[in-house]
Order: C-alpha cells, then structure tokens, then sequence
C-alpha cells in the first residue's frame, strides 16, 4: 500500500518523459511553487490551483455536512412516514457511478440542449422573465457552481447516513432530560444532538473534506477545468501535467507530494495543536 | 402548557415541512438520474432543451446496441464484447472486495485487539495514504506494474485498487471490532474456544453488517474507477464499463443516448448491491472507521 | 469438581500491581465469595483463575493438575460475565449449545442438555430468541444455563447479579445457592453486595488493594472481623468507629466524658492497659435498650423506620453512632437513650488490626 506512495515520491525528483527520466533533486518543486517564473497569482499557477482548491474544499464540505446533517435529522423522526422510501431514494446518489453522474450533470449544464436551460426556457414561458442560457462554462464562477451542484449531489448521501448512525448513539433518555429540564427543541438540538454526534461526525467530515480536496472526477468530467483551467483543482492539475502535457511524471508526481503534504499537515494541525495545549 | 405534551405531539405545519424538505431533496437527488434513464430511452434524434425528464419517442434501440456490442476478429466467431466488459468489471471489483477484505480483516483485528509497538504510527500512516490522491497514484502504479509485467491484465488492476482499498477497509474494521466487548470473545474462550475460533465463531458473525459495508465500499470503488482503468488497460476486450462508457463520449463522438443506456445497465448490480446492504449501511457505518 | 489453589499470586499491569502475593483455597464443592471495595482486584483475580490473564508470578492448581499456564478452554470451567456477554448472533438455543458444540459433542447430547437446562432455568419458550430481544433477568438466566449446560468443573461469577433490580437480585441469589447444591460443583463468585457474600458464600475472602486480608466463613468474618478494613466493609449498616478511645481503669473513655465497661476483657489479653489509645468499634445491630443499667447514654439526633427496624443517628460527645433497634422501641427524636452493647470491637488505631487474641 505503500509502494506506490513511495515511488511516487521518489519519481518527483525526476524530469523528462517516462524511460528518459534524469535527476533532477528539487527542482520540480522549486519550479512548481514559483510558478515557473510566472506571476504566482496567474491562473495556472499553483498558488491559484491552491486557493481555487481550498475554495472547492470548503464550499463542498459545507454543503455536504449542512444538507446530509438536516436530512439525517429529518429522517430520524420517529414520526415521520415513509421514512425508509426516503432514505432509500435519497441514498441512491451515492450508489450510481460518479462518472456517470457527472458527466449526466455535465449533459444538464449544457448551454443549447441542457435541462437547466430547459428549466430557465420554463420559467421564461411561466413567469414571463427573460432569462438568457447560461453558458455555464465559459465563467468562472459559472463553471465552479456547475462542478460544485455535481459534487454536493454526490456527496451529501453520505453525510446523512453517517448522521443517521450517529444519531442512533443518541440515547432518548438524555434528550428526554433535556427537555424536562425546559430545552426548546432548537436547544435540544444545539446543545444536546449536536454536541453528541460531533465525536462520530468528525472523522467523516475530515475524510469527507480529503475526498473532496482529491476529488478528481467532478472536476475532470464535468468542467473539465474551463474556462481555460481556472477550475482544476490540484489532483486535476497533476492529472494534466501527468497524461496530456507531454507526459512530465516527475512534474506531476511533485504536485502529488505537495498535495499529500498539505492534506497531512491540514489533518494533524488541530491533533498537534491539542497536544501542545495540553502539554503545557 | 407541558413541556412533554409540547414534545410528543407533532403539529401539522411542522410535519408538512418535513415533508416538503424530503420531497426537494429526493427531487434534487433523482432529476440528473431520470434524465439518465429518459435519455436512454429516447428516440429523437436532436436534443433540445426540456424540463421535465421523459423519452422522447421511446425506443429500447440504444440499450440493444450497448449490450449487444461484439467484438469482431477477423478469422474468429465474433464475440459478445459488452458482456465481456461487464464481465470484466465485476470479475475486478469482485476480486478487489475479496482481497481487500481478507487481507484489512486479521490487519483491522490485531489494530484492534492487540498492543504492539508502532501501532499508533500504523495507524496514522494508515489515514495518510487516503491522502495520496488516486489520480497522481497512477503514475507509479504504471511503473510498478510495467515492472512486473501486469500492465493491461486484470491482477495488475486488482493491485492497484487493493492499494487504496485496503487501508479503507483497514480503517473501517478497527472501528468495528473495537465496538464488539472483548467478554464475548472471553466468554466464548472459557466455553472452549481457542483464539482463532473465538475470533471465527463469535467477532466474525458480529461484525458482520460492517465486513458487509465495507467489502461493498471496497467493491463500489473498483466498480466506479475508470482513471486507472483508462490508463493500465490496452485491449477493448480488457476494458471495464467505465472505460466503455467514457468512450461513448469521447471528444470526437458524443453519443449521449448509448452513453446512458450503458449508465443504466452498468448501475443495476451496484443498485441491487445497495439495496441488499442497505440495512447495514448506517449500523456499519457507525461502527466502522467513520468513528475514528 | 476441583479444589483450587492459587498460591502467592502477583499480577501487574505494566507498573501497577493490582495482586500482591494473594493465596486462596477452595475445596472442592467449595462456594468462595470475593468481595471487597471497587478497584481491589477481584475481577483481575477470577480472570486469572479463568485463565483470560497471565499471573505476573505464583501458580494456580485445580486439584493437583497446574493450570497456571493452561489456555482457558483447557482449564474446564465456565463463567459468567457481568455483562452476560451473550453471543448477539445465536439464538438462546445456540448460545447454550455453543461450548458443548466447540468440544464437539454429539448433537443428541447436546440437545438434551438444552433442553434439561432449559427447564430447569425456565427457558424453554426463549429458546428461539436472539439475546437482543430479552429481559435482563431473561439474558442473565441464558448466562447461567450457559455455564450449567458445559458440566464444568470450576464455575466463576463475575457480578452477575448487578444488573437486575433488588427483588429478582434476591430470588436469583437463592437460586444460585440451590443449583450449587444440586450440582456441586467449586464455585468462586465475585460481588461487592455483602448480603451475597454472606448468604452465598461457604469462604468469603474480603479483598483490598490486592490482598486478602481475611479468609473464613461468613459467620467468623463477620462477628471476628481481623481488621478494621474487614470491619467496616462486612455490615450494613456499616459498624461505627470511636477514633482515640482511653484505655483507662473501670473501661474506655468515650467522648464526652462517659466509660465504657468492658464486660469481657478475657479475648483482649494484654491489649487492654490503662493508657493506651485504641479505636472502638460497635456494630449497629449490636446495641440494645437497657434503661436500669446502661452501658452509655447517647442523644437521638435522627429517627428513620425502615420497616421491621428503626435506624438512629445519634451523639455521643462529639461522636455520630448508628443504632439500629427493634420498630417497637418507641425512640423518638431527642430522647436520650440509655443503651447496652453486646459485642464491641477494638483496633490498633497505627496498624488497624483487631486487639482481639
Ligand atoms: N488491563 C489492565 N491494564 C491496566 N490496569 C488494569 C487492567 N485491568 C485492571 N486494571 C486495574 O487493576 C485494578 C483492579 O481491577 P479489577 O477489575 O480487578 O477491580 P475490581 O475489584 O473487579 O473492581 P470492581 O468492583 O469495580 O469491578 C484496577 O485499579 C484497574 O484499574
Ligand atoms: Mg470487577
């Protein structure tokens, strides 16, 4: 399991097309976190792909906790009907291909013939509005609310059945004591539920925020990085550098370690802070 | 009024606003499927902008020609190549659920049960390797497998998802075997057992839902991957579904509708699949890695 | 149906040592109590016997076969665990049959072992349950039958009445004794609640921080308690403690100002000069009203009826005493009580052991 990491790491020292690799120590990093010489801001640049990744990181993983939190919550009510009907229809995302699904997501943005310009023709002919199809990825934000609609619709099935485990740990009765101690339903929730499932909540949130930060697919597949690469986050950036530009595997491998080391510092940041507040 | 009459009684509004929030969101979550399906279906020739996802004049003729796709040799009886591919795909994610599970069940166990030096250090290590992004793995999964000689056959596949499939499964078992009480294997030793059979006759069964759980992650994960797939595999009678279907699309031809007749073919095992487990999804969920 | 010996057993737990040097004997067909407060060792113990911790040094026979390095499917015994751990997966019927199963007994034998098992628990209609779907009191029968079904030779219990609430405590408490004499076999029992160690047990051997500091039957234990820990753990009420008592010539100098005649000096011995300081102690249910001649006089603070009994708080000097008298007394709230004591107690107040020869 570890094999690949290793070569992988070790082929980031490397330049030049596969069998005609030399060594080259360093340089793929220096030259990738100096943006090749460019300005470091320039789309393109890794620094960008940094921020654009991050954006996409944090937008996604919002969405999916917030949208997976309130239909697991939903869903738990005891009194709710069609409660498994639900649960079934709403865990399918999940159980589809994703490639299937983000490129079925691609076909809806498109400009002529997609059902969200269908959609937009609707609510001209309703409503009298005239709404222009969006040509959703020619813009930035366009296109990143294209790749970040797919994402969450992929996403969120696994929240809310994580939310849905959780909440089985809750026992009733201390909910029970909360409520004869004259919690409101909205206190119930924040200062009980809540507070309950965060310990079982959290590794998910942090494997769910690495899968997105890796999350090569959607963005592959349904923007494809337009307009002009601003949306590629860094695993499709690799990507590129690795099989459509000339085959740099050196360059590519050395995007795959800072992406590594970035996920491995991010994710042991709040352990290290931990311990050092506790050690003092 | 009572705080506990205020509890039980679920008013109307509130109710309907369960509803209505379920409803949105099972919309939200079948619109990109049906218009799959209605696509798969549909006869017309020239797309045009709709809303509400039905075949236009509906026809199987898409779904015939992925499924009955051959594969013609010349001098050879054409074969029926979609069923090789299909076949292809479960083979692989069948081969990988297995693997996976049999090799992260005794490694999640001993994590679990045992005390040793470096455990903690395994696991972190563990954790990380969901880090290296699959995509940039496939580079040295080339190398590895061009250097065993594994490159375009179907092992030197199963290797490469073992790689992240495991440390997955891994994960996820220590969280379930830590939630089954250590006196079920002790009483089960006092009643004669010895460690191996207490561990075969009462942990296993009792972790069932999340083995479960886990080997359909394991196997949806094969089943799904086409970036290594697309990269390791040469010949189109190697090919896994995913790959297939990407080709349908292409950036000469797009065909759209075979695109997603072949989507709905592809997705009925994985359905059928969850469906099966969908009883132990969220009790092995809970139990597994996503505890930490 | 084995004796058992462990003999000067140390158990650690990396630096910690929770077993310092404990013997005990059972002899066969022998009901041995453990007790002792939270935290002294007592289930360490009995997974030691069961064999599911190594010894760190010591041995342990049964009968005169070592087992102290037997895994514990060799070692013949069964156990059942406070939580019952019931196999979640088996039905009640193949929860009992499982260790007859892994030894490989034909299934006609074990069918009629369930099912003679199974009527004398009273399980007969849960046989086709999942453990899941019982009462406590229904699981921890099935935790019993368990053990029973196996014929061992050596059963342990590990708290296994903690989990049921009092009345069904009492009735399974009485069951236990009954089926150890029916089926006679050694049996080592651990509990904190000393109405079972003292109803159950033939030997209780009160524990504390990892050693035994008294052996013997509950009778001896209880009226001759060896230390003033054994003292005041065995008792309920608890016995009451009079620190810093003067030995002086007529009796003991209790607080405020009264003497105690001790009326048989005889088991003290030398223990007894004027003098010396020691600690008293009475046992609740070993005072009694004598209003003609008392042995002392206290001040009723607190009157509570507990049924057939009254339980006082009441002073003496600056001392708070427990007495515990008959419902009829008729004592009320700041009487003053003239009382006699039956048994008293005295302790080395440096070493807490028993003054008594
Ligand atoms: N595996 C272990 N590792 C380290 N310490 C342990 C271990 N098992 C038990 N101990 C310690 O040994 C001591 C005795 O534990 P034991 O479980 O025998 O107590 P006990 O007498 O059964 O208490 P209780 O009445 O609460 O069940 C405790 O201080 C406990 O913390
Ligand atoms: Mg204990």
């Amino acid at each position: 399991m570890f094999i690949p990491l290793i070569v992988g790491a070790a082929t980031s020292l490397f330049a030049g097309r596969p069998g005609e690799g030399y060594y080259v120590g360093l340089a793929n990093f220096v030259e990738i976190l100096t943006a090749r010489g460019g300005p470091l801001l320039a789309t393109g640049s890794f620094w960008f792909v940094l921020l654009v990744t991050f954006l996409w990181t944090a937008v996604n993983v919002v969405l999916h906790l917030g949208i997976g939190l309130a239909l697991g919550l939903v869903l738990s009510r005891p009194t709710l009907r069609l409660r498994a009907l639900y649960r079934v229809l709403l865990i399918l995302p999940w159980a589809v291909p994703s490639y299937v699904t983000a490129l079925a997501w691609k076909g809806m943005f498109h400009q002529q013939y997609g059902a969200v310009t269908g959609l937009i023709y609707a609510i001209n002919d309703w409503f009298g509005a005239s709404i222009e199809p969006i040509a959703w990825f020619s813009r930035f934000a366009t296109a990143f609310a294209a790749n970040v609609a797919t994402n969450v619709w992929l996403g969120f099935p696994f929240m809310m059945v994580v939310t849905l485990g959780a909440l089985t740990a809750v026992p009733a009765d201390v909910l029970e004591a909360a409520e004869v101690d004259g919690a409101t339903r909205w206190q119930r929730l924040t200062r009980v539920t809540l507070p309950m499932i965060r310990p079982a909540l959290a590794p998910a949130v942090t494997l769910g925020a690495i899968w997105t930060f890796n999350m090569f697919n959607v963005v592959f597949l349904v923007s494809g990085g337009d307009p002009d690469g601003s949306t590629d986050i860094l695993v499709s950036e690799a990507y590129r550098w690795a099989f459509t530009r000339e085959a740099q595997y050196g360059y590519a491998a050395a995007y795959a370690v800072l992406i590594f080391l970035l996920l491995l510092v991010t994710t042991r940041l709040p352990a290290w802070l931990a311990r050092k507040g506790a050690g003092r | 009024m009572s705080p506990s009459g205020q509890g039980r009684k679920v008013s109307l509004a509130e109710s309907i606003g369960a509803h209505l929030l379920l409803v949105v969101a099972v919309a939200f979550a079948l619109y990109p499927l049906l218009w799959v399906v209605s696509l798969a279906f549909s006869g017309a020739v020239e797309p045009t902008p709709r809303v509400l996802p039905v075949p236009l004049e509906p026809t199987l003729e898409h779904l015939r020609g992925v499924a009955f796709s051959t594969l013609e040799v010349p001098g050879e009886p054409d074969r029926w190549l979609f069923g090789l591919q299909l076949a292809n795909s479960i083979v692989i994610s069948l081969a990988t659920a297995l693997v996976g599970v049999v090799i992260a069940v005794p490694t999640a166990y001993a994590l679990a049960r045992f005390e040793f030096v470096g455990k903690e250090g395994g696991v972190r290590a563990l954790l990380a390797t969901q880090m290296f992004p699959a995509v940039a793995s496939a580079i040295p999964l080339y190398i590895i497998l061009d250097g065993l000689g594994l490159l375009g056959t179907r092992s030197g596949l199963v290797l490469c998802y073992a790689t992240t499939a495991v440390p997955f499964a891994i994960f996820q078992l220590r969280g379930a075997f830590e939630t089954i009480p250590r006196d079920l294997e002790e009483a089960a030793m006092v009643d004669g057992a010895t460690r191996f059979e207490a561990f075969r006759k009462v942990v296993l069964p009792a972790a069932r839902p999340a083995i479960a759980v886990t080997a359909l992650f394991a196997f949806m994960s094969a089943y799904n991957e086409f970036v290594l797939a697309h990269t390791m595999l040469g010949r189109e009678e190697m090919y896994t579904v995913p790959v297939v279907l990407q080709r349908y699309i292409s950036e000469f031809s797009a065909d759209w509708p075979k695109f997603a007749a072949g989507s709905l073919i592809v997705s009925i095992p994985v359905m059928i699949l969850f469906y099966i487990a969908q009883r132990h999804l969220i009790a092995g969920l809970t139990a597994g890695g996503v505890k930490g | 149906m084995v004796a058992v010996t462990a003999r000067t057993i140390v158990k650690r737990f990396g630096a910690t040592e929770v077993l310092r040097g404990v013997d005990v004997h059972v002899p066969h067909g022998g009901f041995a109590v453990l007790v002792g407060p939270s935290g002294c060792g007592k289930s360490t113990l009995l997974r030691l016997l069961a064999g599911l911790e190594e010894v760190t040094s010591g041995e342990i026979r049964f009968g005169d076969r070592d087992v102290t390095r037997l895994a514990p499917r060799d070692r013949d015994i069964a156990m059942v665990f406070q939580s019952y751990a019931l196999y979640p997966h088996l039905t009640v019927r193949d929860n009992l049959a499982f260790g007859l199963g892994l030894r490989k007994t034909d299934a006609a034998t074990i069918a009629s072992r369930v099912t003679e098992v199974s009527a004398m628990l009273g399980l007969d209609h849960l046989l086709d349950r999942l453990p899941r779907a019982l009462s406590g009191g229904q699981r921890q029968r099935v935790a019993m039958g368990r053990a029973i079904v196996r014929r061992p030779q050596l059963f342990l219990f590990d708290e296994p009445l903690s989990n049921l609430d009092a009345a069904l405590r009492a009735q399974v408490r009485v069951e236990i004794r009954k089926l150890h004499d029916q089926l006679g076999a050694t049996s080592v029992y651990v509990t904190h609640d000393q109405v079972e160690a003292m109803t159950l047990a033939d030997q209780i051997f009160v524990l504390n921080r990892g050693v035994v500091e008294q052996v013997g039957p509950p009778r001896e234990v209880y009226e001759h308690p060896r230390t003033r820990f054994v003292a005041g753990f065995l008792g309920s009420p608890a016995m009451n403690f009079i620190d810093g008592v003067q030995v002086a010539a007529g009796g003991l100098a209790l607080p405020g100002g009264q003497t105690l005649a001790v009326r048989d000096p005889a088991p003290f011995g030398a223990a007894l000069q004027p003098g010396r300081t020691v600690s008293l102690g009475v046992r609740p249910h070993d005072f009694v009203v004598r209003p003609d001649a008392p042995d002392l006089v206290v001040d009723v603070e607190l009157v509570e009826l507990l049924g057939p009994e009254l339980q006082i708080h009441a002073r003496l000097g600056g001392a708070l005493l427990t007495v515990c008298l008959d419902s009829q007394s008729g004592v009320a709230r700041g009487d003053r009580l003239p009382l006699a004591v039956r048994a008293l107690h005295l302790f080395d107040p440096a070493t807490g052991l028993s003054l008594r020869a």
